[in-house]
Protein backbone atom coordinates (compact mmCIF):
# COMPACT_ATOMS: atom_id res chain seq x y z
CA UNK A 1 0.00 0.00 0.00
CA UNK A 2 1.85 3.27 -1.22
CA UNK A 3 0.39 6.14 -0.17
CA UNK A 4 1.20 9.56 -2.07
CA UNK A 5 2.21 12.63 -0.66
CA UNK A 6 -1.37 14.27 -1.45
CA UNK A 7 -3.05 11.06 0.52
CA UNK A 8 -0.62 11.69 3.47
CA UNK A 9 -1.59 15.20 3.75
CA UNK A 10 -5.03 14.25 3.93
CA UNK A 11 -4.99 12.00 6.67
CA UNK A 12 -3.02 13.67 8.39
CA UNK A 13 -5.48 16.98 7.56
CA UNK A 14 -8.33 14.62 9.14
CA UNK A 15 -6.42 13.06 12.07
CA UNK A 16 -6.09 16.75 13.11
CA UNK A 17 -9.28 18.16 12.72
CA UNK A 18 -10.60 15.19 14.38
CA UNK A 19 -8.21 15.59 17.66
CA UNK A 20 -9.24 19.10 17.82
CA UNK A 21 -12.67 18.34 18.06
CA UNK A 22 -12.34 15.99 20.55
CA UNK A 23 -10.22 18.33 22.45
CA UNK A 24 -13.13 21.08 21.99
CA UNK A 25 -15.62 18.42 22.77
CA UNK A 26 -14.07 17.90 26.38
CA UNK A 27 -13.11 21.71 27.45
CA UNK A 28 -16.35 22.62 28.53
CA UNK A 29 -16.40 19.46 31.06
CA UNK A 30 -12.74 20.23 32.18
CA UNK A 31 -13.61 24.05 32.69
CA UNK A 32 -16.51 23.05 34.92
CA UNK A 33 -13.98 20.53 36.80
CA UNK A 34 -11.64 23.31 37.01
CA UNK A 35 -14.04 25.08 38.84
CA UNK A 36 -15.39 23.15 40.78
CA UNK A 37 -11.35 22.74 42.37
CA UNK A 38 -10.95 26.24 42.51
CA UNK A 39 -11.67 28.52 44.98
CA UNK A 40 -13.69 31.27 45.33
CA UNK A 41 -11.86 34.41 45.02
CA UNK A 42 -10.11 32.40 41.85
CA UNK A 43 -13.34 32.50 39.82
CA UNK A 44 -14.35 36.01 40.66
CA UNK A 45 -11.29 37.12 39.22
CA UNK A 46 -11.78 35.36 36.15
CA UNK A 47 -8.58 33.28 36.66
CA UNK A 48 -9.87 29.53 35.65
CA UNK A 49 -10.34 28.32 32.11
CA UNK A 50 -8.68 24.92 31.71
CA UNK A 51 -6.82 24.21 35.41
CA UNK A 52 -7.92 25.41 38.52
CA UNK A 53 -6.31 27.99 40.17
CA UNK A 54 -5.90 28.30 44.01
CA UNK A 55 -6.72 24.51 44.41
CA UNK A 56 -9.28 23.77 47.32
CA UNK A 57 -11.58 20.88 48.04
CA UNK A 58 -13.92 23.19 49.95
CA UNK A 59 -16.56 23.02 47.37
CA UNK A 60 -16.36 19.09 47.03
CA UNK A 61 -16.39 18.84 51.07
CA UNK A 62 -19.42 21.03 50.83
CA UNK A 63 -21.10 19.08 48.55
CA UNK A 64 -20.40 15.33 49.81
CA UNK A 65 -21.72 16.95 53.45
CA UNK A 66 -25.04 17.56 52.00
CA UNK A 67 -27.08 14.66 53.26
CA UNK A 68 -30.42 15.93 50.50
CA UNK A 69 -27.98 15.28 47.62
CA UNK A 70 -27.04 11.95 49.10
CA UNK A 71 -30.43 10.97 49.47
CA UNK A 72 -31.53 11.85 46.43
CA UNK A 73 -28.47 9.73 45.12
CA UNK A 74 -29.11 7.00 46.70
CA UNK A 75 -32.27 7.10 45.49
CA UNK A 76 -31.40 7.34 41.82
CA UNK A 77 -29.01 4.66 42.57
CA UNK A 78 -31.60 2.19 43.63
CA UNK A 79 -34.16 3.13 41.11
CA UNK A 80 -31.37 2.79 38.07
CA UNK A 81 -30.12 -0.53 39.37
CA UNK A 82 -33.32 -1.97 40.20
CA UNK A 83 -34.92 -0.92 36.69
CA UNK A 84 -32.17 -2.29 34.90
CA UNK A 85 -32.66 -5.13 36.43
CA UNK A 86 -36.60 -5.85 35.89
CA UNK A 87 -36.22 -4.26 32.00
CA UNK A 88 -33.61 -6.71 31.17
CA UNK A 89 -36.21 -9.48 32.70
CA UNK A 90 -38.65 -7.92 31.10
CA UNK A 91 -37.28 -7.12 27.64
CA UNK A 92 -35.79 -10.27 27.51
CA UNK A 93 -38.84 -12.21 28.57
CA UNK A 94 -40.90 -10.44 25.56
CA UNK A 95 -37.88 -10.62 22.83
CA UNK A 96 -37.59 -14.48 23.13
CA UNK A 97 -41.24 -15.77 22.26
CA UNK A 98 -41.03 -13.31 19.94
CA UNK A 99 -37.90 -14.19 18.00
CA UNK A 100 -39.54 -18.00 17.90
CA UNK A 101 -41.42 -18.45 14.39
CA UNK A 102 -44.07 -21.17 16.91
CA UNK A 103 -44.93 -18.40 18.44
CA UNK A 104 -48.08 -17.24 16.74
CA UNK A 105 -49.22 -13.68 18.09
CA UNK A 106 -45.48 -12.55 17.07
CA UNK A 107 -46.24 -10.81 13.88
CA UNK A 108 -48.90 -9.37 14.82
CA UNK A 109 -47.19 -7.82 18.43
CA UNK A 110 -44.28 -7.22 16.10
CA UNK A 111 -46.57 -4.68 14.41
CA UNK A 112 -47.99 -3.20 17.35
CA UNK A 113 -44.10 -2.53 18.71
CA UNK A 114 -43.63 -0.94 15.80
CA UNK A 115 -46.88 1.50 15.31
CA UNK A 116 -45.53 2.21 19.02
CA UNK A 117 -42.49 3.28 18.21
CA UNK A 118 -43.34 5.73 15.34
CA UNK A 119 -46.56 7.19 16.68
CA UNK A 120 -45.56 8.98 20.31
CA UNK A 121 -48.80 9.02 22.04
CA UNK A 122 -49.68 13.11 23.08
CA UNK A 123 -47.76 13.80 26.54
CA UNK A 124 -51.39 14.74 28.15
CA UNK A 125 -53.26 11.34 27.64
CA UNK A 126 -49.52 9.32 28.79
CA UNK A 127 -49.60 11.77 31.75
CA UNK A 128 -53.71 11.39 32.70
CA UNK A 129 -52.95 7.53 32.03
CA UNK A 130 -49.73 6.86 34.42
CA UNK A 131 -51.28 9.15 37.04
CA UNK A 132 -54.81 7.04 36.49
CA UNK A 133 -53.22 3.42 37.34
CA UNK A 134 -51.57 5.01 40.77
CA UNK A 135 -48.08 6.30 39.66
CA UNK A 136 -48.76 9.80 40.63
CA UNK A 137 -46.30 10.89 43.67
CA UNK A 138 -45.51 7.36 43.87
CA UNK A 139 -41.75 6.70 43.33
CA UNK A 140 -42.41 3.75 41.32
CA UNK A 141 -43.43 5.93 38.08
CA UNK A 142 -39.18 6.23 38.55
CA UNK A 143 -38.81 2.43 37.45
CA UNK A 144 -41.90 1.01 35.93
CA UNK A 145 -42.63 3.68 32.73
CA UNK A 146 -38.84 2.37 31.74
CA UNK A 147 -38.74 -1.17 31.83
CA UNK A 148 -39.40 -1.94 28.39
CA UNK A 149 -38.45 0.05 25.16
CA UNK A 150 -39.69 -1.08 22.06
CA UNK A 151 -36.30 0.09 20.30
CA UNK A 152 -34.65 -2.30 22.63
CA UNK A 153 -36.92 -4.99 22.56
CA UNK A 154 -35.79 -5.29 18.59
CA UNK A 155 -32.38 -5.36 19.37
CA UNK A 156 -33.37 -8.22 21.87
CA UNK A 157 -35.01 -10.18 18.98
CA UNK A 158 -32.84 -9.27 16.44
CA UNK A 159 -30.35 -11.21 18.93
CA UNK A 160 -31.82 -14.02 20.21
CA UNK A 161 -32.92 -15.01 16.33
CA UNK A 162 -29.38 -15.92 15.25
CA UNK A 163 -29.01 -18.49 17.80
CA UNK A 164 -29.25 -22.17 15.85
CA UNK A 165 -32.23 -23.87 15.91
CA UNK A 166 -30.45 -27.32 16.09
CA UNK A 167 -28.61 -26.35 19.49
CA UNK A 168 -32.41 -25.82 20.85
CA UNK A 169 -33.80 -28.97 19.48
CA UNK A 170 -30.90 -31.23 20.76
CA UNK A 171 -32.06 -29.14 24.41
CA UNK A 172 -35.55 -30.22 23.92
CA UNK A 173 -34.65 -33.76 23.15
CA UNK A 174 -33.79 -33.60 26.59
CA UNK A 175 -36.82 -32.72 28.23
CA UNK A 176 -35.56 -28.73 28.74
CA UNK A 177 -38.29 -26.54 28.96
CA UNK A 178 -38.39 -22.87 27.04
CA UNK A 179 -38.06 -21.49 30.15
CA UNK A 180 -34.91 -23.31 31.32
CA UNK A 181 -33.45 -22.91 27.62
CA UNK A 182 -34.27 -18.95 27.88
CA UNK A 183 -32.23 -18.32 31.56
CA UNK A 184 -29.90 -21.30 31.06
CA UNK A 185 -28.92 -21.41 27.67
CA UNK A 186 -29.81 -18.21 25.70
CA UNK A 187 -29.21 -15.12 28.61
CA UNK A 188 -25.81 -16.91 29.12
CA UNK A 189 -24.92 -16.62 25.85
CA UNK A 190 -26.48 -12.90 25.40
CA UNK A 191 -23.63 -11.24 27.38
CA UNK A 192 -22.79 -8.35 24.95
CA UNK A 193 -26.38 -7.57 24.35
CA UNK A 194 -27.29 -7.84 27.37
CA UNK A 195 -24.56 -5.32 28.84
CA UNK A 196 -25.18 -2.68 25.70
CA UNK A 197 -29.28 -3.00 26.84
CA UNK A 198 -28.02 -2.35 30.44
CA UNK A 199 -26.19 0.73 29.67
CA UNK A 200 -29.18 1.96 27.72
CA UNK A 201 -31.98 1.31 30.33
CA UNK A 202 -28.93 2.59 33.03
CA UNK A 203 -28.56 5.93 31.18
CA UNK A 204 -32.01 6.36 30.50
CA UNK A 205 -33.26 5.98 34.38
CA UNK A 206 -30.13 7.80 36.00
CA UNK A 207 -30.71 10.64 33.51
CA UNK A 208 -34.20 10.92 33.56
CA UNK A 209 -35.91 14.06 34.05
CA UNK A 210 -39.28 14.36 32.59
CA UNK A 211 -41.14 11.64 34.81
CA UNK A 212 -40.01 13.17 37.92
CA UNK A 213 -40.98 16.51 37.08
CA UNK A 214 -44.43 15.48 35.70
CA UNK A 215 -45.63 13.19 38.30
CA UNK A 216 -43.25 13.85 41.50
CA UNK A 217 -44.21 16.75 44.07
CA UNK A 218 -43.24 15.08 47.55
CA UNK A 219 -39.40 16.47 47.64
CA UNK A 220 -38.37 13.50 49.84
CA UNK A 221 -38.61 11.14 46.22
CA UNK A 222 -36.57 13.76 44.13
CA UNK A 223 -33.91 12.06 42.02
CA UNK A 224 -30.59 13.11 41.49
CA UNK A 225 -31.94 15.13 38.22
CA UNK A 226 -34.23 17.25 40.03
CA UNK A 227 -32.33 17.94 43.09
CA UNK A 228 -29.70 19.04 40.61
CA UNK A 229 -31.15 20.99 38.77
CA UNK A 230 -32.97 23.02 41.83
CA UNK A 231 -28.79 23.37 42.97
CA UNK A 232 -28.11 25.11 39.43
CA UNK A 233 -30.97 26.99 39.19
CA UNK A 234 -31.74 28.04 42.55
CA UNK A 235 -29.13 29.70 44.86
CA UNK A 236 -31.11 29.74 47.94
CA UNK A 237 -31.36 25.87 47.55
CA UNK A 238 -27.35 25.26 46.98
CA UNK A 239 -26.28 27.89 49.55
CA UNK A 240 -28.66 26.71 52.36
CA UNK A 241 -26.10 24.56 54.15
CA UNK A 242 -23.52 27.68 53.75
CA UNK A 243 -22.09 29.07 56.72
CA UNK A 244 -22.62 33.24 57.28
CA UNK A 245 -18.40 33.46 57.83
CA UNK A 246 -17.35 35.76 55.86
CA UNK A 247 -14.17 33.31 55.36
CA UNK A 248 -16.02 31.23 52.18
CA UNK A 249 -13.89 29.48 50.45
CA UNK A 250 -16.41 28.76 47.43
CA UNK A 251 -19.66 30.65 46.10
CA UNK A 252 -22.32 29.80 44.14
CA UNK A 253 -21.06 29.05 40.88
CA UNK A 254 -18.15 26.71 42.09
CA UNK A 255 -21.02 24.67 44.14
CA UNK A 256 -22.76 24.35 41.32
CA UNK A 257 -20.18 22.79 39.54
CA UNK A 258 -19.28 20.43 42.02
CA UNK A 259 -22.77 19.35 41.67
CA UNK A 260 -22.75 18.77 38.36
CA UNK A 261 -19.19 16.81 38.13
CA UNK A 262 -21.21 14.84 41.41
CA UNK A 263 -23.74 13.69 39.21
CA UNK A 264 -21.64 12.68 36.37
CA UNK A 265 -19.07 10.29 38.26
CA UNK A 266 -21.60 7.29 38.76
CA UNK A 267 -21.65 7.24 35.08
CA UNK A 268 -17.35 7.63 34.19
CA UNK A 269 -17.01 4.72 36.61
CA UNK A 270 -19.16 2.64 35.05
CA UNK A 271 -18.33 3.80 31.27
CA UNK A 272 -14.98 2.15 30.60
CA UNK A 273 -16.72 -1.44 31.90
CA UNK A 274 -19.17 -1.62 29.51
CA UNK A 275 -17.69 0.90 26.32
CA UNK A 276 -16.59 -2.71 25.24
CA UNK A 277 -20.01 -4.30 24.38
CA UNK A 278 -21.88 -0.99 23.74
CA UNK A 279 -20.82 -0.44 20.33
CA UNK A 280 -20.85 -3.81 19.54
CA UNK A 281 -24.53 -4.41 20.61
CA UNK A 282 -25.57 -1.09 19.15
CA UNK A 283 -24.51 -2.45 15.47
CA UNK A 284 -26.23 -5.44 16.01
CA UNK A 285 -29.35 -3.42 16.61
CA UNK A 286 -28.95 -0.78 13.74
CA UNK A 287 -27.40 -2.42 11.03
CA UNK A 288 -30.39 -5.71 11.28
CA UNK A 289 -33.18 -3.83 13.06
CA UNK B 1 -59.00 -26.31 13.69
CA UNK B 2 -59.30 -26.55 17.19
CA UNK B 3 -57.88 -29.54 17.92
CA UNK B 4 -54.30 -27.84 16.62
CA UNK B 5 -54.73 -24.98 18.30
CA UNK B 6 -54.75 -26.39 22.05
CA UNK B 7 -52.12 -28.52 20.83
CA UNK B 8 -50.21 -25.53 20.42
CA UNK B 9 -50.92 -24.13 23.36
CA UNK B 10 -49.85 -27.35 25.46
CA UNK B 11 -46.41 -27.20 23.56
CA UNK B 12 -45.98 -23.52 23.30
CA UNK B 13 -48.12 -21.95 26.31
CA UNK B 14 -44.36 -21.28 28.26
CA UNK B 15 -43.97 -18.79 25.09
CA UNK B 16 -47.64 -17.29 25.62
CA UNK B 17 -46.80 -16.94 29.37
CA UNK B 18 -43.62 -15.07 28.80
CA UNK B 19 -45.41 -12.57 26.60
CA UNK B 20 -48.25 -11.32 28.74
CA UNK B 21 -46.44 -8.75 31.15
CA UNK B 22 -44.72 -7.23 27.57
CA UNK B 23 -48.05 -7.08 26.22
CA UNK B 24 -49.67 -5.24 29.21
CA UNK B 25 -47.21 -3.16 29.31
CA UNK B 26 -47.37 -1.69 25.74
CA UNK B 27 -51.22 -1.17 26.36
CA UNK B 28 -51.17 0.22 29.50
CA UNK B 29 -47.66 2.58 28.65
CA UNK B 30 -48.23 3.36 24.97
CA UNK B 31 -51.82 2.38 23.23
CA UNK B 32 -54.19 3.63 25.89
CA UNK B 33 -52.41 6.55 25.73
CA UNK B 34 -52.49 6.72 22.05
CA UNK B 35 -56.12 6.16 22.25
CA UNK B 36 -56.30 8.57 25.03
CA UNK B 37 -55.50 11.12 22.43
CA UNK B 38 -59.03 11.68 21.59
CA UNK B 39 -59.70 13.69 24.48
CA UNK B 40 -58.57 16.81 21.95
CA UNK B 41 -61.88 16.86 20.44
CA UNK B 42 -63.85 16.53 23.89
CA UNK B 43 -63.98 18.55 26.90
CA UNK B 44 -62.26 16.20 29.35
CA UNK B 45 -62.94 15.66 32.78
CA UNK B 46 -61.28 13.88 35.64
CA UNK B 47 -64.16 12.28 36.60
CA UNK B 48 -65.45 11.29 33.65
CA UNK B 49 -61.99 10.17 31.92
CA UNK B 50 -61.59 9.27 28.44
CA UNK B 51 -64.61 7.59 27.38
CA UNK B 52 -67.46 9.44 28.60
CA UNK B 53 -66.01 13.43 28.58
CA UNK B 54 -68.78 14.91 26.48
CA UNK B 55 -67.53 15.75 22.49
CA UNK B 56 -67.06 18.85 21.40
CA UNK B 57 -65.30 18.36 17.56
CA UNK B 58 -62.87 20.94 16.40
CA UNK B 59 -63.43 23.51 19.29
CA UNK B 60 -60.02 23.18 20.83
CA UNK B 61 -58.00 23.01 17.41
CA UNK B 62 -60.05 26.17 16.44
CA UNK B 63 -58.80 28.41 19.52
CA UNK B 64 -55.07 27.17 19.21
CA UNK B 65 -55.23 28.31 15.66
CA UNK B 66 -56.89 31.75 17.30
CA UNK B 67 -54.20 31.74 20.01
CA UNK B 68 -51.33 34.25 19.65
CA UNK B 69 -49.01 32.65 21.52
CA UNK B 70 -49.63 29.66 19.96
CA UNK B 71 -48.17 31.06 16.43
CA UNK B 72 -45.28 32.30 17.96
CA UNK B 73 -44.82 28.61 20.02
CA UNK B 74 -45.16 26.71 16.58
CA UNK B 75 -43.02 29.18 14.31
CA UNK B 76 -39.98 28.83 17.37
CA UNK B 77 -40.82 25.05 16.79
CA UNK B 78 -40.33 25.05 13.41
CA UNK B 79 -37.28 27.15 13.06
CA UNK B 80 -35.33 24.77 15.53
CA UNK B 81 -36.65 21.77 13.92
CA UNK B 82 -35.36 23.26 10.02
CA UNK B 83 -32.57 23.68 12.21
CA UNK B 84 -31.99 20.67 13.36
CA UNK B 85 -32.42 18.36 10.20
CA UNK B 86 -30.06 20.87 7.84
CA UNK B 87 -27.16 21.56 10.33
CA UNK B 88 -27.50 18.81 13.32
CA UNK B 89 -28.16 15.90 11.33
CA UNK B 90 -25.47 16.44 9.05
CA UNK B 91 -22.79 16.41 11.35
CA UNK B 92 -22.42 12.22 12.39
CA UNK B 93 -22.50 11.42 8.67
CA UNK B 94 -19.12 13.93 8.03
CA UNK B 95 -17.59 12.59 11.61
CA UNK B 96 -18.15 9.16 10.59
CA UNK B 97 -16.55 9.09 7.10
CA UNK B 98 -14.02 11.40 8.64
CA UNK B 99 -12.94 9.10 11.59
CA UNK B 100 -12.99 5.81 8.83
CA UNK B 101 -9.99 7.41 7.26
CA UNK B 102 -7.61 6.96 10.57
CA UNK B 103 -5.98 3.81 10.38
CA UNK B 104 -4.53 3.91 13.90
CA UNK B 105 -6.70 1.99 16.47
CA UNK B 106 -5.54 3.34 19.67
CA UNK B 107 -5.96 7.09 18.35
CA UNK B 108 -8.76 6.17 16.55
CA UNK B 109 -10.28 4.72 19.87
CA UNK B 110 -9.33 7.71 22.23
CA UNK B 111 -11.62 10.14 19.73
CA UNK B 112 -14.74 8.44 19.54
CA UNK B 113 -14.64 7.77 23.10
CA UNK B 114 -13.89 11.51 23.66
CA UNK B 115 -17.22 11.89 21.28
CA UNK B 116 -19.32 9.79 23.04
CA UNK B 117 -19.32 11.10 26.09
CA UNK B 118 -21.33 13.64 26.33
CA UNK B 119 -24.67 11.26 25.23
CA UNK B 120 -24.04 9.89 27.83
CA UNK B 121 -25.13 13.14 29.78
CA UNK B 122 -28.73 14.23 31.01
CA UNK B 123 -30.08 17.19 29.96
CA UNK B 124 -29.81 19.02 33.42
CA UNK B 125 -26.35 18.57 33.26
CA UNK B 126 -25.15 19.57 30.43
CA UNK B 127 -27.63 22.64 30.86
CA UNK B 128 -25.46 23.03 34.36
CA UNK B 129 -22.39 22.77 32.11
CA UNK B 130 -23.24 25.47 29.57
CA UNK B 131 -24.74 27.91 32.06
CA UNK B 132 -21.37 27.30 34.04
CA UNK B 133 -19.09 27.91 30.85
CA UNK B 134 -21.36 31.24 30.03
CA UNK B 135 -21.50 32.45 32.93
CA UNK B 136 -19.84 36.39 33.28
CA UNK B 137 -16.53 35.11 34.91
CA UNK B 138 -17.21 31.84 32.86
CA UNK B 139 -14.96 30.48 29.86
CA UNK B 140 -16.79 31.80 27.00
CA UNK B 141 -16.09 35.57 28.71
CA UNK B 142 -12.99 35.33 29.60
CA UNK B 143 -11.84 34.43 26.30
CA UNK B 144 -14.16 37.18 24.87
CA UNK B 145 -11.94 39.13 27.14
CA UNK B 146 -8.50 38.08 25.65
CA UNK B 147 -10.41 39.80 22.55
CA UNK B 148 -11.42 42.74 24.20
CA UNK B 149 -15.15 42.35 23.50
CA UNK B 150 -17.58 43.14 26.62
CA UNK B 151 -18.70 40.34 28.01
CA UNK B 152 -22.28 38.90 27.54
CA UNK B 153 -24.77 36.31 29.34
CA UNK B 154 -25.29 34.77 26.40
CA UNK B 155 -27.72 32.02 28.55
CA UNK B 156 -30.09 34.67 28.70
CA UNK B 157 -29.83 36.47 25.97
CA UNK B 158 -32.79 35.44 22.72
CA UNK B 159 -30.21 36.10 20.21
CA UNK B 160 -27.74 33.29 21.09
CA UNK B 161 -30.52 30.72 22.18
CA UNK B 162 -31.13 29.27 18.81
CA UNK B 163 -27.10 28.77 18.26
CA UNK B 164 -26.90 27.28 21.24
CA UNK B 165 -29.36 24.58 21.01
CA UNK B 166 -27.81 24.04 17.56
CA UNK B 167 -24.39 23.60 19.21
CA UNK B 168 -25.90 21.92 22.25
CA UNK B 169 -27.29 19.22 20.11
CA UNK B 170 -24.30 18.50 18.18
CA UNK B 171 -22.19 18.63 21.08
CA UNK B 172 -23.89 16.10 22.96
CA UNK B 173 -25.37 13.73 20.27
CA UNK B 174 -23.13 13.96 16.80
CA UNK B 175 -20.37 11.27 18.10
CA UNK B 176 -22.64 9.17 19.13
CA UNK B 177 -24.89 9.47 16.06
CA UNK B 178 -21.97 8.27 14.21
CA UNK B 179 -22.16 4.45 15.77
CA UNK B 180 -25.28 3.21 13.11
CA UNK B 181 -22.87 5.28 10.25
CA UNK B 182 -19.52 3.16 11.42
CA UNK B 183 -21.43 -0.19 11.61
CA UNK B 184 -22.95 0.93 8.13
CA UNK B 185 -19.25 1.63 6.54
CA UNK B 186 -17.64 -1.52 8.45
CA UNK B 187 -19.91 -4.19 6.39
CA UNK B 188 -18.81 -2.46 3.01
CA UNK B 189 -16.24 -5.38 1.27
CA UNK B 190 -12.84 -4.28 1.53
CA UNK B 191 -12.02 -5.48 -1.84
CA UNK B 192 -14.29 -2.36 -3.20
CA UNK B 193 -11.44 -0.26 -2.17
CA UNK B 194 -8.21 -3.17 -3.02
CA UNK B 195 -9.72 -2.51 -6.72
CA UNK B 196 -10.31 1.58 -6.62
CA UNK B 197 -6.42 1.23 -5.86
CA UNK B 198 -5.55 -0.62 -7.91
CA UNK B 199 -7.10 1.58 -10.03
CA UNK B 200 -5.73 4.38 -8.94
CA UNK B 201 -8.27 5.96 -6.78
CA UNK B 202 -7.63 8.44 -4.20
CA UNK B 203 -8.62 8.57 -0.91
CA UNK B 204 -11.26 11.06 -1.41
CA UNK B 205 -12.39 9.50 -4.74
CA UNK B 206 -12.67 6.49 -2.60
CA UNK B 207 -15.23 8.51 -0.14
CA UNK B 208 -17.07 9.78 -3.18
CA UNK B 209 -17.48 6.83 -5.13
CA UNK B 210 -17.50 4.39 -2.28
CA UNK B 211 -18.09 4.69 1.01
CA UNK B 212 -20.66 7.66 0.78
CA UNK B 213 -23.17 5.57 -2.13
CA UNK B 214 -22.99 3.03 0.16
CA UNK B 215 -23.69 4.98 3.03
CA UNK B 216 -26.54 6.87 1.86
CA UNK B 217 -29.36 4.28 2.18
CA UNK B 218 -29.01 4.31 5.81
CA UNK B 219 -28.27 8.47 5.93
CA UNK B 220 -32.14 8.46 3.94
CA UNK B 221 -33.47 5.73 6.59
CA UNK B 222 -32.63 7.79 9.03
CA UNK B 223 -33.32 11.35 7.79
CA UNK B 224 -36.89 10.04 7.04
CA UNK B 225 -37.27 8.52 10.98
CA UNK B 226 -36.04 12.36 11.90
CA UNK B 227 -38.17 14.49 9.77
CA UNK B 228 -41.41 11.82 11.49
CA UNK B 229 -39.68 13.54 15.04
CA UNK B 230 -39.22 16.94 13.50
CA UNK B 231 -41.55 18.98 15.79
CA UNK B 232 -40.19 17.02 18.92
CA UNK B 233 -37.02 18.51 20.06
CA UNK B 234 -36.68 17.49 23.37
CA UNK B 235 -38.68 18.42 26.05
CA UNK B 236 -35.35 17.71 28.23
CA UNK B 237 -32.97 20.14 26.51
CA UNK B 238 -34.89 22.57 25.55
CA UNK B 239 -36.80 22.93 29.21
CA UNK B 240 -33.08 22.91 30.84
CA UNK B 241 -31.58 25.69 28.06
CA UNK B 242 -34.62 28.14 28.56
CA UNK B 243 -33.99 30.86 30.54
CA UNK B 244 -37.38 33.86 31.22
CA UNK B 245 -35.42 35.99 29.11
CA UNK B 246 -35.10 33.78 25.76
CA UNK B 247 -38.91 32.49 26.26
CA UNK B 248 -40.16 34.81 22.73
CA UNK B 249 -37.26 32.87 21.01
CA UNK B 250 -37.05 29.01 23.17
CA UNK B 251 -40.90 28.37 24.12
CA UNK B 252 -41.64 25.26 21.74
CA UNK B 253 -44.91 22.85 21.23
CA UNK B 254 -43.48 20.76 24.03
CA UNK B 255 -42.83 23.72 26.85
CA UNK B 256 -45.93 24.85 25.82
CA UNK B 257 -47.77 21.69 26.52
CA UNK B 258 -46.41 21.34 29.50
CA UNK B 259 -47.52 24.70 30.67
CA UNK B 260 -51.19 24.50 29.37
CA UNK B 261 -51.70 21.03 30.23
CA UNK B 262 -50.01 19.87 33.13
CA UNK B 263 -49.46 23.11 35.22
CA UNK B 264 -52.68 25.24 34.50
CA UNK B 265 -54.31 22.00 33.71
CA UNK B 266 -56.15 22.55 30.02
CA UNK B 267 -56.33 19.02 29.76
CA UNK B 268 -58.00 18.57 26.06
CA UNK B 269 -56.61 21.90 25.02
CA UNK B 270 -52.90 20.67 25.88
CA UNK B 271 -53.85 17.30 23.87
CA UNK B 272 -54.67 19.26 20.67
CA UNK B 273 -51.51 20.96 20.56
CA UNK B 274 -49.70 17.81 20.99
CA UNK B 275 -51.78 15.81 18.36
CA UNK B 276 -51.28 18.32 16.04
CA UNK B 277 -47.29 18.16 16.52
CA UNK B 278 -47.89 14.68 15.91
CA UNK B 279 -50.18 15.03 12.88
CA UNK B 280 -47.35 17.50 10.99
CA UNK B 281 -44.87 14.56 12.06
CA UNK B 282 -46.52 11.92 10.39
CA UNK B 283 -47.29 14.07 7.08
CA UNK B 284 -43.72 15.10 6.86
CA UNK B 285 -42.61 11.55 6.86
CA UNK B 286 -45.64 10.19 4.74
CA UNK B 287 -44.62 12.98 1.88
CA UNK B 288 -40.75 12.45 2.14
CA UNK B 289 -41.22 8.62 2.24
CA UNK B 290 -43.14 8.82 -1.49
CA UNK B 291 -40.23 11.21 -2.76
CA UNK B 292 -37.70 9.32 -1.63
CA UNK B 293 -39.55 6.42 -3.26
CA UNK B 294 -39.96 8.01 -5.98
CA UNK B 295 -36.50 9.36 -6.35
CA UNK B 296 -34.61 6.38 -5.48
CA UNK B 297 -35.78 3.25 -4.00
CA UNK B 298 -34.83 4.03 -1.08
CA UNK B 299 -37.69 4.81 1.55
CA UNK B 300 -39.29 3.49 4.92
CA UNK B 301 -41.92 1.47 3.45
Amino acid sequence: MLASRGEKVFVGVITGLLILLSVVALVPLVSVISTSLSSKSAVDMNLVTLWPKQFTLDSWKYIVDRPDLWKSFFLTLSTTVIGTVLALLMTALFAYPLSKPEFRWGSVIMMAVVVAMIFKAPIIPYFLTVRGIGLYDNPLVLVIPHILNPFNLIIMRTFFKQFSKELEEAAFLEGCGYFRMLFQFVLPLSKAVLATLALFYGVVLWNQFQHPLLFLQDTNWFPLQIKIRQFITDDSVIMAGASSTMSLNYNERTLRAATVIFAIVPIVVVYPFLQKYFVKGAMIGSVKG
Amino acid sequence: MKSIASHQMKLYWPLYVMAIPGIIFLIVFKFIPLAGAVIAFKDYSVFQGFIDSPWVGFKHFETLLQHPDFLNVFSNTLLLGLFKLTIVFPVPVLLALMINEIRKSALKKGIQTALYIPHFLSWVIVGGILFDFFSLSGMFNIILGWFGAEPVLAMQESAYFRPIYVLASIWKDAGWGTVVYMAAISAIDPQLYESAMIDGASRIRQIRHITFPILLPTVLVLFLLDIGNFLDLGFDQVYNLLTPMTYNVGDILDTYVFRTGIQQGQYSFATAVGLFQSVIGFIMVYTFNKLSNKVSDGGLW
